[in-house]
């Protein structure tokens, strides 16, 4: 091992004007783990990325001369205040409905689950219900938040499309939506007053919006939406 | 006790970690004009003017190699009647830390002169590893010269 480290008053500048390994040095590439791995070392490292050898020519990559403007742009970035990052203390489950991205607290979810087909209920075809899903074995209701909201979806549902599992007040509501994002946590300083003039369908479920991935997200309101969704249902 | 571990020209020496509050990139400086020795020049590091302490300077007499793994260590020193300080000490290779047990610094018995800051020493397989002090990094005399309490402006045009 010895051998092969550098000796400590070999100048490395000198060698790091280019590339600053010589070549042959490279011994991982030669008889380690990305060669034909007949280092003796390997016995003990494993791999690698263990070994001071590999270690210290990872080191020595940075005994390269500073870039033009290293110093300049470095100086400018320490000048400005640290940026806090906000704790992501709310956590929402982000899904879309048609062209509307939606969220509602990650807890009122059970679970998501692949696209089934809903066995329609006769004569109860109109309104939000869709009909009956099976979910590991048990017959949940399936309602359709689209049309709770006023979103129109387009007719054929897309390959992303999933099942939300919904729990509110011990009573288990499913509602198909068109693609999930997953859970995205954020600081509650992030959400923001819905706009007063906020002209768009579900307005008056929503409670608040969140800047998302340049999408305004409506994080709709619980208290609201699922008192409405079991007055779909009865 | 962890330690951060950088070079001063070929030596290698180890600062304790507590004391550190970050590494950074050896950033622009404003020069200082006729600065103490040593002095390396100001930098603004969040809004705090701090001074940066060339350590390879003080030692060899060269400025720091202007290489990636030249750096400067944030250390937080205390200091009487002022309260924490922010120093930049400048030190080359400043890429690894290491953790090591106090006992295993041996004392040198070299009365180290004008480098009070050299403290015992711990041999590995590569040579020999100095712990520099932290608290003996600035002698009294430029501790007086970088951290006064605030003058007024009136003192200072007069």
């Amino acid at each position: 091992m010895s051998s092969e480290l550098p000796a400590a008053n070999e100048s490395p500048l000198v060698a790091a004007e280019e590339h600053p390994l010589a070549p042959g040095e490279d011994c991982w590439s030669r008889i380690g783990v990305m060669g034909n791995g007949s280092c003796a070392e390997l016995d003990k490292h494993i791999h690698c990325r263990n070994c001071p050898v590999y270690a210290s020519a990872g080191a020595r990559l940075l005994d390269r001369p500073m870039p033009e403007n290293y110093r300049r742009d470095w100086a400018l970035h320490f000048s400005a205040p640290k940026r806090q990052v906000a704790p992501g203390s709310v956590s929402l489950l982000l899904f879309r409905l048609g062209g509307e991205w939606l969220a509602l607290p990650t807890q009122v979810f059970q679970e998501v689950v692949e696209l089934r087909k809903a066995h329609t209920i006769p004569h109860r075809r109109q309104g939000a219900l869709l009909g009956i899903v099976n979910v590991r074995g048990e017959l949940l209701v399936a309602v359709s938040l689209a049309r709770v909201l006023g979103i129109e979806a387009p007719k054929d549902l897309p390959k992303t499309a999933r099942l939300l599992v919904s729990v509110w007040e011990s009573q288990r509501v499913v509602f198909p939506v068109d693609e999930v994002y997953g859970v995205h946590r954020c600081d509650p300083e992030q959400l923001a007053e819905p706009p007063s003039t906020l002209a768009k369908s579900g307005s008056s479920y929503t409670r608040s919006v969140l800047h998302w991935q340049n999408n305004l997200v409506c994080c709709l309101d619980t208290e609201l939406l699922f008192p409405a969704l079991s007055q779909s249902i009865a | 006790m962890l330690f951060i571990q950088f070079q001063i020209g070929s030596d290698r020496y180890a600062l304790e970690a507590k004391c550190v509050v970050e590494v950074i990139p050896l950033l622009g400086l404003k020069q200082i004009p006729q600065a103490p020795r040593g002095v390396a020049g100001l930098f603004n590091y969040r809004g705090e003017a701090v001074p940066a302490l060339d350590l390879v300077r003080l030692t060899t007499g060269e400025p720091a190699a202007p290489r990636l793994s030249t750096r400067i260590i944030i250390v937080r020193l205390d200091i009487n009647g002022l309260g924490p300080k922010l120093i930049g000490v400048i030190a080359e290779n400043a890429t690894s830390t290491m953790r090591r047990n106090p006992q295993e610094f041996v004392n040198t018995g070299i009365i180290p002169g004008s480098a009070p800051f050299l403290g015992p020493v711990l041999l590995d397989d590569r040579g020999v590893i100095q712990w520099i002090q932290e608290q003996k990094l600035l002698p009294e005399k430029l501790r007086r010269q970088l951290f006064t309490p605030a003058l007024t402006t009136a003192d200072a045009a007069n």
